[in-house]
Protein backbone atom coordinates (compact mmCIF):
# COMPACT_ATOMS: atom_id res chain seq x y z
CA UNK A 1 0.00 0.00 0.00
CA UNK A 2 1.19 3.60 -1.07
CA UNK A 3 1.81 5.26 2.19
CA UNK A 4 -0.13 8.47 2.55
CA UNK A 5 0.86 12.00 3.27
CA UNK A 6 0.52 11.76 7.15
CA UNK A 7 2.61 7.87 6.95
CA UNK A 8 5.30 9.94 5.33
CA UNK A 9 5.07 13.04 7.58
CA UNK A 10 5.76 10.77 10.37
CA UNK A 11 8.89 9.37 8.70
CA UNK A 12 10.85 12.69 8.79
CA UNK A 13 12.29 12.07 12.33
CA UNK A 14 13.45 9.02 11.09
CA UNK A 15 14.87 9.76 7.90
CA UNK A 16 16.51 12.79 8.75
CA UNK A 17 18.51 10.09 11.31
CA UNK A 18 19.38 7.37 8.49
CA UNK A 19 17.08 5.33 10.30
CA UNK A 20 14.71 3.84 7.07
CA UNK A 21 15.48 1.51 4.82
CA UNK A 22 16.62 2.56 0.78
CA UNK A 23 12.41 1.98 -0.62
CA UNK A 24 11.14 4.47 2.26
CA UNK A 25 14.07 6.50 1.66
CA UNK A 26 13.18 7.08 -1.87
CA UNK A 27 9.75 7.23 -1.02
CA UNK A 28 10.35 9.97 1.29
CA UNK A 29 12.71 11.95 -0.86
CA UNK A 30 10.21 11.93 -3.48
CA UNK A 31 7.88 13.22 -1.45
CA UNK A 32 10.22 15.86 -0.06
CA UNK A 33 10.67 16.67 -3.45
CA UNK A 34 7.87 18.56 -4.15
CA UNK A 35 7.00 19.84 -0.06
CA UNK A 36 8.84 22.62 1.01
CA UNK A 37 7.10 22.46 4.78
CA UNK A 38 8.69 19.09 4.85
CA UNK A 39 12.24 19.45 3.66
CA UNK A 40 12.31 22.40 6.32
CA UNK A 41 11.50 20.33 8.95
CA UNK A 42 13.88 17.42 7.80
CA UNK A 43 16.74 20.56 7.81
CA UNK A 44 15.58 21.06 11.34
CA UNK A 45 15.96 17.92 12.80
CA UNK A 46 19.47 17.64 11.07
CA UNK A 47 20.35 20.37 12.77
CA UNK A 48 18.95 18.54 16.13
CA UNK A 49 21.17 16.08 15.17
CA UNK A 50 24.53 17.76 14.50
CA UNK A 51 23.83 19.34 18.36
CA UNK A 52 23.57 15.59 19.21
CA UNK A 53 27.50 15.36 17.95
CA UNK A 54 28.67 18.32 20.10
CA UNK A 55 31.87 16.17 20.87
CA UNK A 56 34.90 15.21 18.75
CA UNK A 57 37.88 13.66 18.71
CA UNK A 58 40.90 15.11 17.40
CA UNK A 59 41.24 13.57 13.50
CA UNK A 60 44.23 11.91 13.61
CA UNK A 61 47.80 13.22 12.58
CA UNK A 62 48.80 12.94 8.79
CA UNK A 63 44.48 12.26 7.76
CA UNK A 64 44.60 15.86 5.98
CA UNK A 65 48.01 14.93 4.65
CA UNK A 66 46.21 12.25 3.10
CA UNK A 67 43.45 14.40 1.30
CA UNK A 68 45.93 16.78 0.34
CA UNK A 69 47.21 14.24 -1.23
CA UNK A 70 44.09 12.87 -3.14
CA UNK A 71 43.47 16.40 -4.17
CA UNK A 72 46.53 16.95 -6.03
CA UNK A 73 45.18 14.13 -8.21
CA UNK A 74 41.99 15.74 -8.75
CA UNK A 75 42.91 18.54 -11.25
CA UNK A 76 40.34 19.83 -13.16
CA UNK A 77 39.07 17.80 -16.30
CA UNK A 78 40.11 19.93 -19.74
CA UNK A 79 37.79 21.89 -21.87
CA UNK A 80 35.58 19.50 -23.56
CA UNK A 81 36.19 19.94 -27.16
CA UNK A 82 33.89 21.68 -30.21
CA UNK A 83 32.40 18.05 -30.91
CA UNK A 84 31.78 16.84 -27.53
CA UNK A 85 30.42 20.19 -26.20
CA UNK A 86 27.63 19.67 -29.49
CA UNK A 87 26.15 16.37 -28.16
CA UNK A 88 26.30 17.45 -24.35
CA UNK A 89 26.37 20.88 -23.83
CA UNK A 90 26.68 21.72 -20.21
CA UNK A 91 24.03 22.67 -17.80
CA UNK A 92 24.21 26.24 -16.23
CA UNK A 93 25.40 26.05 -13.02
CA UNK A 94 23.34 25.97 -10.32
CA UNK A 95 23.79 28.05 -7.45
CA UNK A 96 23.34 26.62 -3.66
CA UNK A 97 22.07 30.00 -2.48
CA UNK A 98 23.12 33.36 -1.53
CA UNK A 99 26.47 33.23 -1.53
CA UNK A 100 28.69 36.06 -0.64
CA UNK A 101 31.80 36.82 -2.23
CA UNK A 102 34.80 35.84 -0.06
CA UNK A 103 36.28 39.13 2.10
CA UNK A 104 39.36 38.96 -0.65
CA UNK A 105 39.52 38.20 -4.33
CA UNK A 106 39.52 35.18 -5.38
CA UNK A 107 42.43 33.70 -7.66
CA UNK A 108 41.42 34.17 -11.76
CA UNK A 109 40.20 31.03 -12.09
CA UNK A 110 37.00 30.34 -13.69
CA UNK A 111 34.23 28.48 -11.16
CA UNK A 112 34.89 24.60 -11.36
CA UNK A 113 31.72 24.25 -12.78
CA UNK A 114 31.91 26.41 -15.84
CA UNK A 115 35.10 24.16 -16.36
CA UNK A 116 33.60 21.01 -15.83
CA UNK A 117 33.23 18.41 -19.08
CA UNK A 118 30.59 16.35 -20.07
CA UNK A 119 31.42 12.54 -20.12
CA UNK A 120 31.93 11.29 -24.00
CA UNK A 121 31.16 7.60 -23.63
CA UNK A 122 27.70 8.33 -23.71
CA UNK A 123 28.24 9.41 -27.21
CA UNK A 124 30.27 6.08 -27.84
CA UNK A 125 27.27 3.81 -26.53
CA UNK A 126 24.56 6.15 -29.16
CA UNK A 127 22.42 9.05 -28.55
CA UNK A 128 19.92 7.40 -26.80
CA UNK A 129 22.43 7.11 -24.03
CA UNK A 130 23.17 10.53 -23.53
CA UNK A 131 22.61 11.68 -20.13
CA UNK A 132 21.21 15.07 -19.35
CA UNK A 133 23.79 15.57 -15.83
CA UNK A 134 21.41 17.87 -13.67
CA UNK A 135 22.68 19.19 -10.60
CA UNK A 136 19.72 17.66 -7.95
CA UNK A 137 18.98 19.08 -4.35
CA UNK A 138 18.72 15.09 -3.39
CA UNK A 139 21.84 13.72 -1.96
CA UNK A 140 23.66 11.26 -3.75
CA UNK A 141 26.39 8.72 -3.19
CA UNK A 142 29.96 9.88 -4.46
CA UNK A 143 31.81 7.00 -2.69
CA UNK A 144 35.50 7.85 -4.04
CA UNK A 145 37.54 4.61 -2.27
CA UNK A 146 40.42 2.71 -3.15
CA UNK A 147 40.54 -0.80 -3.61
CA UNK A 148 43.07 -1.19 -0.63
CA UNK A 149 40.64 0.46 1.58
CA UNK A 150 37.90 -1.71 0.84
CA UNK A 151 40.19 -4.82 1.27
CA UNK A 152 40.73 -3.41 4.84
CA UNK A 153 37.76 -3.75 5.66
CA UNK A 154 38.08 -7.48 6.35
CA UNK A 155 34.88 -7.69 4.26
CA UNK A 156 34.45 -10.93 2.19
CA UNK A 157 33.78 -9.86 -0.73
CA UNK A 158 33.95 -12.23 -3.11
CA UNK A 159 31.54 -14.10 -0.54
CA UNK A 160 29.83 -11.05 -0.77
CA UNK A 161 29.14 -11.26 -4.75
CA UNK A 162 28.07 -15.42 -4.08
CA UNK A 163 25.46 -13.98 -1.66
CA UNK A 164 24.42 -11.58 -4.32
CA UNK A 165 23.98 -14.18 -7.20
CA UNK A 166 21.82 -16.30 -5.21
CA UNK A 167 19.64 -13.35 -4.19
CA UNK A 168 16.14 -13.04 -6.42
CA UNK A 169 16.31 -9.66 -5.61
CA UNK A 170 19.60 -8.55 -6.76
CA UNK A 171 20.02 -6.57 -10.20
CA UNK A 172 23.24 -7.50 -12.58
CA UNK A 173 25.30 -5.49 -15.04
CA UNK A 174 27.03 -7.54 -17.48
CA UNK A 175 29.77 -4.67 -18.28
CA UNK A 176 30.77 -4.94 -21.93
CA UNK A 177 33.93 -3.02 -23.93
CA UNK A 178 33.30 -1.94 -27.25
CA UNK A 179 35.47 -4.35 -29.01
CA UNK A 180 33.68 -7.14 -27.13
CA UNK A 181 36.73 -8.41 -25.71
CA UNK A 182 36.31 -7.47 -22.16
CA UNK A 183 33.39 -8.22 -19.66
CA UNK A 184 32.56 -7.22 -16.16
CA UNK A 185 29.93 -8.20 -13.82
CA UNK A 186 28.32 -6.10 -11.09
CA UNK A 187 25.78 -7.14 -9.01
CA UNK A 188 23.43 -4.66 -6.92
CA UNK A 189 21.60 -5.67 -4.06
CA UNK A 190 17.95 -4.11 -3.26
CA UNK A 191 19.72 -1.55 -0.75
CA UNK A 192 22.05 -0.30 -2.66
CA UNK A 193 24.91 -2.16 -2.52
CA UNK A 194 26.47 -3.15 -5.41
CA UNK A 195 29.65 -5.14 -6.10
CA UNK A 196 31.97 -5.33 -9.80
CA UNK A 197 33.62 -8.31 -10.53
CA UNK A 198 36.74 -6.90 -11.99
CA UNK A 199 38.91 -10.34 -11.98
CA UNK A 200 38.67 -10.53 -15.51
CA UNK A 201 40.15 -7.35 -16.73
CA UNK A 202 43.65 -6.19 -18.02
CA UNK A 203 46.04 -4.52 -15.61
CA UNK A 204 46.63 -0.76 -16.76
CA UNK A 205 50.06 0.60 -16.64
CA UNK A 206 51.34 2.27 -13.36
CA UNK A 207 49.76 5.77 -14.27
CA UNK A 208 46.21 4.72 -14.87
CA UNK A 209 43.29 3.61 -12.57
CA UNK A 210 39.84 2.46 -13.55
CA UNK A 211 37.27 4.44 -11.98
CA UNK A 212 33.79 3.61 -11.90
CA UNK A 213 30.66 5.63 -12.34
CA UNK A 214 27.00 5.43 -12.03
CA UNK A 215 24.20 6.60 -13.66
CA UNK A 216 21.22 7.12 -11.20
CA UNK A 217 17.53 7.84 -12.24
CA UNK A 218 15.90 10.27 -9.48
CA UNK A 219 12.97 12.02 -8.71
CA UNK A 220 14.12 15.62 -11.10
CA UNK A 221 16.05 13.05 -14.37
CA UNK A 222 19.35 11.28 -14.48
CA UNK A 223 22.15 11.99 -12.91
CA UNK A 224 25.97 10.63 -13.31
CA UNK A 225 27.75 10.06 -10.07
CA UNK A 226 31.36 8.75 -9.74
CA UNK A 227 31.21 5.33 -7.15
CA UNK A 228 34.83 4.87 -6.93
CA UNK A 229 38.25 4.92 -8.34
CA UNK A 230 39.76 1.31 -8.42
CA UNK A 231 43.56 1.32 -9.58
CA UNK A 232 44.94 -0.07 -12.35
CA UNK A 233 43.66 -3.77 -11.35
CA UNK A 234 41.04 -5.26 -8.77
CA UNK A 235 39.59 -8.35 -7.72
CA UNK A 236 36.11 -6.75 -6.54
CA UNK A 237 35.17 -3.29 -5.75
CA UNK A 238 32.55 -2.37 -3.52
CA UNK A 239 30.28 0.27 -3.96
CA UNK A 240 26.84 2.08 -2.95
CA UNK A 241 24.08 4.31 -4.67
CA UNK A 242 21.83 5.16 -1.76
CA UNK A 243 19.72 7.54 -3.15
CA UNK A 244 18.33 6.99 -6.83
CA UNK A 245 18.13 3.69 -8.73
CA UNK A 246 20.67 2.96 -10.66
CA UNK A 247 20.17 1.92 -14.28
CA UNK A 248 23.95 2.13 -15.77
CA UNK A 249 27.39 1.37 -14.70
CA UNK A 250 30.33 2.73 -16.73
CA UNK A 251 34.09 1.54 -16.42
CA UNK A 252 36.79 4.63 -17.67
CA UNK A 253 40.19 4.47 -17.80
CA UNK A 254 41.50 7.78 -16.14
CA UNK A 255 45.31 9.00 -14.90
CA UNK A 256 45.95 7.95 -11.64
CA UNK A 257 44.20 9.40 -8.80
CA UNK A 258 40.98 9.82 -10.94
CA UNK A 259 39.10 12.55 -11.89
CA UNK A 260 35.82 14.03 -10.74
CA UNK A 261 34.43 14.69 -14.18
CA UNK A 262 35.32 11.90 -16.79
CA UNK A 263 36.12 13.13 -20.26
CA UNK A 264 37.87 9.94 -21.52
CA UNK A 265 35.33 7.04 -23.53
CA UNK A 266 34.09 4.48 -22.02
CA UNK A 267 36.07 1.48 -21.18
CA UNK A 268 33.58 -0.85 -20.75
CA UNK A 269 29.57 -0.56 -19.70
CA UNK A 270 26.46 -2.44 -18.66
CA UNK A 271 22.67 -1.46 -18.11
CA UNK A 272 20.94 -2.78 -14.87
CA UNK A 273 18.51 -5.69 -15.29
CA UNK B 1 51.36 35.45 1.13
CA UNK B 2 48.41 33.46 1.94
CA UNK B 3 45.19 34.61 2.92
CA UNK B 4 44.19 33.89 6.21
CA UNK B 5 40.82 32.17 6.04
CA UNK B 6 40.07 31.92 9.70
CA UNK B 7 37.72 34.90 9.57
CA UNK B 8 35.95 33.58 6.63
CA UNK B 9 32.48 32.43 7.45
CA UNK B 10 31.02 28.62 6.22
CA UNK B 11 29.65 30.00 3.24
CA UNK B 12 32.60 32.12 1.80
CA UNK B 13 34.49 29.05 2.28
CA UNK B 14 32.31 27.41 0.24
CA UNK B 15 32.99 29.58 -2.40
CA UNK B 16 36.73 29.46 -2.05
CA UNK B 17 36.26 25.64 -2.31
CA UNK B 18 34.26 25.64 -5.31
CA UNK B 19 36.96 27.69 -6.77
CA UNK B 20 39.67 25.05 -6.11
CA UNK B 21 41.44 27.31 -3.31
CA UNK B 22 43.01 23.92 -1.30
CA UNK B 23 43.52 26.44 1.89
CA UNK B 24 39.62 26.72 2.07
CA UNK B 25 39.32 23.27 1.87
CA UNK B 26 41.84 23.23 4.84
CA UNK B 27 40.54 25.83 6.87
CA UNK B 28 36.78 23.74 6.62
CA UNK B 29 38.83 20.97 7.47
CA UNK B 30 40.36 22.63 10.40
CA UNK B 31 37.40 23.77 11.93
CA UNK B 32 34.88 20.95 11.21
CA UNK B 33 36.95 17.60 10.91
CA UNK B 34 36.99 16.64 14.91
CA UNK B 35 33.56 16.77 15.22
CA UNK B 36 33.35 14.41 11.39
CA UNK B 37 35.51 12.12 13.05
CA UNK B 38 34.01 12.26 16.50
CA UNK B 39 30.79 10.64 14.59
CA UNK B 40 32.15 8.54 12.69
CA UNK B 41 34.15 6.99 15.45
CA UNK B 42 31.39 7.03 17.60
CA UNK B 43 28.89 5.11 15.08
CA UNK B 44 31.80 2.62 13.49
CA UNK B 45 34.16 2.29 17.07
CA UNK B 46 37.03 1.52 14.34
CA UNK B 47 39.37 4.62 13.83
CA UNK B 48 40.59 3.14 10.40
CA UNK B 49 36.52 3.03 9.09
CA UNK B 50 36.40 6.47 10.72
CA UNK B 51 39.33 7.92 9.09
CA UNK B 52 38.24 6.56 5.84
CA UNK B 53 35.06 8.26 6.44
CA UNK B 54 36.00 12.01 7.24
CA UNK B 55 38.39 11.35 3.81
CA UNK B 56 34.85 10.67 2.05
CA UNK B 57 33.62 13.73 2.99
CA UNK B 58 35.85 16.34 2.42
CA UNK B 59 36.76 15.06 -0.50
CA UNK B 60 32.76 15.27 -1.39
CA UNK B 61 32.46 18.42 -0.26
CA UNK B 62 35.65 19.33 -2.75
CA UNK B 63 34.09 17.29 -5.70
CA UNK B 64 30.83 18.71 -5.03
CA UNK B 65 30.47 22.27 -3.11
CA UNK B 66 27.50 22.99 -5.02
CA UNK B 67 25.56 20.56 -2.44
CA UNK B 68 26.07 22.60 0.31
CA UNK B 69 23.42 25.23 1.02
CA UNK B 70 24.24 27.78 2.93
CA UNK B 71 20.68 29.04 3.16
CA UNK B 72 19.80 25.69 4.05
CA UNK B 73 21.97 25.17 7.81
CA UNK B 74 25.65 25.58 8.61
CA UNK B 75 28.13 23.36 7.18
CA UNK B 76 29.14 21.39 9.96
CA UNK B 77 25.27 20.35 10.01
CA UNK B 78 25.92 19.45 6.21
CA UNK B 79 29.36 17.33 7.16
CA UNK B 80 27.54 15.81 9.95
CA UNK B 81 25.01 14.71 7.82
CA UNK B 82 27.20 13.54 4.77
CA UNK B 83 29.26 11.33 7.92
CA UNK B 84 26.28 9.88 9.13
CA UNK B 85 24.96 8.79 6.45
CA UNK B 86 28.24 7.37 5.03
CA UNK B 87 28.84 5.62 8.28
CA UNK B 88 25.79 4.24 8.83
CA UNK B 89 26.21 2.61 5.12
CA UNK B 90 29.03 0.95 6.27
CA UNK B 91 27.62 0.11 9.35
CA UNK B 92 25.23 -1.88 7.55
CA UNK B 93 27.75 -3.84 6.00
CA UNK B 94 27.95 -6.96 7.21
CA UNK B 95 31.83 -6.58 8.17
CA UNK B 96 31.85 -3.23 9.79
CA UNK B 97 28.33 -4.01 11.75
CA UNK B 98 30.45 -7.36 12.79
CA UNK B 99 33.45 -5.48 13.83
CA UNK B 100 31.92 -2.75 15.90
CA UNK B 101 29.67 -5.50 17.62
CA UNK B 102 33.04 -7.62 18.35
CA UNK B 103 34.16 -4.26 19.93
CA UNK B 104 30.80 -3.70 22.20
CA UNK B 105 30.96 -7.35 23.28
CA UNK B 106 34.96 -7.13 24.64
CA UNK B 107 33.77 -3.68 26.31
CA UNK B 108 36.63 -2.21 24.32
CA UNK B 109 35.82 0.58 21.95
CA UNK B 110 38.86 1.55 20.16
CA UNK B 111 37.84 4.95 20.41
CA UNK B 112 38.36 5.23 23.98
CA UNK B 113 35.60 7.89 23.40
CA UNK B 114 34.86 9.49 26.32
CA UNK B 115 38.10 9.59 27.97
CA UNK B 116 39.69 11.07 24.78
CA UNK B 117 37.08 13.96 23.53
CA UNK B 118 37.85 17.40 22.60
CA UNK B 119 34.82 18.96 23.38
CA UNK B 120 34.26 21.56 21.43
CA UNK B 121 31.89 23.50 23.42
CA UNK B 122 31.71 22.56 26.95
CA UNK B 123 28.84 24.74 28.55
CA UNK B 124 26.89 23.82 25.14
CA UNK B 125 27.69 20.09 25.28
CA UNK B 126 26.23 19.99 29.28
CA UNK B 127 23.62 21.97 27.88
CA UNK B 128 22.64 19.62 24.85
CA UNK B 129 23.05 16.57 27.03
CA UNK B 130 20.78 18.07 29.72
CA UNK B 131 18.04 18.52 27.06
CA UNK B 132 18.26 14.83 25.66
CA UNK B 133 18.24 13.88 29.10
CA UNK B 134 15.31 15.57 30.00
CA UNK B 135 13.44 13.65 26.76
CA UNK B 136 10.87 11.08 27.51
CA UNK B 137 12.80 7.93 28.11
CA UNK B 138 11.21 6.29 25.16
CA UNK B 139 11.86 9.86 22.92
CA UNK B 140 15.32 9.18 23.93
CA UNK B 141 16.25 5.71 23.92
CA UNK B 142 14.86 5.67 20.09
CA UNK B 143 16.90 8.64 19.33
CA UNK B 144 19.96 7.39 20.58
CA UNK B 145 19.75 4.00 18.98
CA UNK B 146 18.41 5.44 15.53
CA UNK B 147 21.81 7.74 15.93
CA UNK B 148 24.54 7.01 17.61
CA UNK B 149 24.29 3.03 16.55
CA UNK B 150 23.03 3.38 12.99
CA UNK B 151 19.81 1.41 13.33
CA UNK B 152 17.05 1.69 11.72
CA UNK B 153 13.64 2.16 13.36
CA UNK B 154 12.51 -1.36 12.72
CA UNK B 155 15.63 -2.46 14.19
CA UNK B 156 15.13 0.22 16.93
CA UNK B 157 11.47 -1.34 17.39
CA UNK B 158 12.51 -4.71 17.41
CA UNK B 159 15.39 -3.77 20.62
CA UNK B 160 12.64 -1.66 22.65
CA UNK B 161 10.10 -4.57 21.59
CA UNK B 162 8.11 -1.69 20.94
CA UNK B 163 5.37 -1.34 17.92
CA UNK B 164 7.41 0.36 14.60
CA UNK B 165 4.54 2.95 14.53
CA UNK B 166 5.63 3.81 18.00
CA UNK B 167 9.19 4.20 17.64
CA UNK B 168 9.11 6.13 14.15
CA UNK B 169 6.54 8.45 15.87
CA UNK B 170 8.64 8.90 19.03
CA UNK B 171 11.93 9.52 16.77
CA UNK B 172 10.06 12.62 15.22
CA UNK B 173 8.47 13.56 18.55
CA UNK B 174 11.77 13.82 20.21
CA UNK B 175 13.39 15.33 17.94
CA UNK B 176 10.62 18.24 17.93
CA UNK B 177 10.89 18.30 21.90
CA UNK B 178 14.55 18.23 21.70
CA UNK B 179 14.68 21.64 19.21
CA UNK B 180 12.39 23.18 21.57
CA UNK B 181 14.76 22.29 24.92
CA UNK B 182 17.73 23.29 22.71
CA UNK B 183 15.91 26.62 21.92
CA UNK B 184 14.29 27.01 25.28
CA UNK B 185 18.01 27.04 26.53
CA UNK B 186 19.62 29.42 24.78
CA UNK B 187 20.97 27.36 22.32
CA UNK B 188 20.78 28.19 18.64
CA UNK B 189 20.37 24.82 16.26
CA UNK B 190 20.25 27.03 12.82
CA UNK B 191 22.53 29.29 10.78
CA UNK B 192 26.17 29.09 10.07
CA UNK B 193 28.87 30.23 12.26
Amino acid sequence: MTPGRDDLDELLGAYALDAVDAQERQRVEEYLAHNPRARAEVEQHREVATMLSYTGAPAPEGLWDRIAEALDDRAPAPEPGPELAKVMPMPARVTAGPVPAPPVSAPALAPRSERRTRRSWTGVFGAAAAIVVALLSWRVVDVTRQLDDARAHGVGLERAIENLQQDSTTRRADLLSTDGRQTAHAYVAVDGTGYLDGRALVVLDPDHTYQLWGVVQGPAGQQVISLGVLGRQFDVAPFVVRQGTLVKLVLTEETRGGVPVSSQPAALAGDLI
Amino acid sequence: MKDDLSDYSDAALAVGIARYRQEALAEAYRRHAGAVYGLARRLLMVENLAEEVVQEVFLRLWNQPDRYDPARGSLRSFLLAQTHGRAVDMLRSEGARRQREEREARGTAEAGYDMELEVWDMATAERVRSSLAALPEGEREAIELAYFSGLTYREVARKLEEPEGTVKSRIRSGLKRLRGELVAAGITTGGER
